[in-house]
């Protein structure tokens, strides 16, 4: 399998691991490690005495051969997103920021004018841009031609488990965009994370659906398996779909028929 | 000893007269892991921490990496 290439970046793996809502550090530690990503993201939030286990840094530092992605989920606003962007990189080290701008707690869905503000500004400033969009064609194809090393679309909410609703939008996005399409939020069974490498995919993005399982490393190995599946069937040729049965035994010649 | 009040992470809080942006971390309880430093609204870089001294009134904020999606 050749290799996803983010900005100058290069990874074999095609999932990409959210770190929220584990129940334990330590199941998140075994979920990624189980994996096998190399590209896990993570949220800038206020240092809490009284919570050290919600600092990621250091187990995730134990890690070997993962690179972080620090989203910016929380800003409402480009401005916000960029600020919280760049004290990311500084904690980090590393290029790569999730843009995620979604004012509204209750649908969460991302705000496309500040997200293309924010990658607009963080193109500028060196970063290794990967903005969390609505599945919009018309909105990836502009974050493309600023600069991004990706556009990630959302199968549906965050954290709603309703799958891959956005499909279509989504192999449109496919079908116009010269970099990587990758989806993020909402999906809830590895079949759907095989789906869409099947469609096109360069990568999925998941979270809740291995944070939330009963077993969250063995799910995370399942995800990790789907997605080469899926990556393996598109590049082995799926079948056309045909309207019609297509027989595979000789409708002919059968016993004793003459014909 | 004098202290000066300041905001830390949206609390107010006595520190040391005197203190530096060095010092926050200790301040605030973190361990020896990495954290970002805010202090009214502008990132104080690690090696610049040490020559930042803290005044009555400034909002810092200690920052981590907290599990997210």
């Amino acid at each position: 399998m050749d290799s996803l290439q983010l900005g100058s970046y290069t990874f074999s793996s095609r999932l990409i691991l959210g770190t929220g809502k584990f129940s334990s550090t330590k199941a998140m530690v075994e979920a990624i490690k189980a994996s096998g990503t190399q590209l896990v993201t993570v949220a800038l939030r206020r240092f809490n005495r009284d919570r050290m286990e919600d600092d990621l840094f250091g187990p995730l530092s134990e890690i070997g051969g993962i690179t972080l992605m620090p989203n910016t989920s929380g800003a409402a606003t480009a401005i916000e997103a960029v600020r919280a962007a760049h004290i990311s990189r500084d904690l980090s080290g590393s290029p790569f920021v999730k843009v995620e701008i979604h004012p509204n707690p209750h649908h969460l869905m991302p705000d496309p004018i500040e997200t293309w503000e924010a990658c607009r500004i963080l193109v500028r400033d060196g970063f290794i841009v990967m903005p969390y969009i609505p599945a919009d064609p018309v909105l990836a194809r502009r974050l493309e031609d600023i600069g991004c090393a990706s556009v990630m679309p959302l199968g549906s909410a965050i954290g709603s488990g309703q799958g891959l609703s956005t499909a279509e939008m989504v192999r449109i996005i496919i079908r116009d965009s010269a970099i990587p399409v990758i989806v993020d939020a909402g999906l809830r069974s590895p079949s759907e994370a095989c789906a869409s490498m099947e469609m096109g995919c360069s990568a999925v993005l998941v979270n809740s659906a291995v944070a939330v399982a009963g077993d969250p490393a063995a799910m995370a190995s399942a995800f990790a398996r789907a997605v080469e599946a899926g990556l393996q069937a598109r590049r082995a040729g799926l079948m056309p779909r045909s309207g019609m049965a297509v027989a595979t035994s000789p409708l002919t010649s059968f016993l004793g028929r003459s014909s | 000893m004098a202290t000066i009040p300041i905001i830390l992470n949206g609390e107010r809080s006595e520190i040391p007269s005197g203190s530096s942006a060095a010092d926050i971390p200790l301040l605030a309880g973190v361990g020896n892991q990495p954290v970002a430093i805010v202090v009214n609204g502008v990132v104080v870089h690690p090696l610049d921490r040490s020559s930042l001294i803290l005044s009555e009134h400034d909002e810092v904020e200690v920052l981590v990496f907290a599990g997210g999606g």
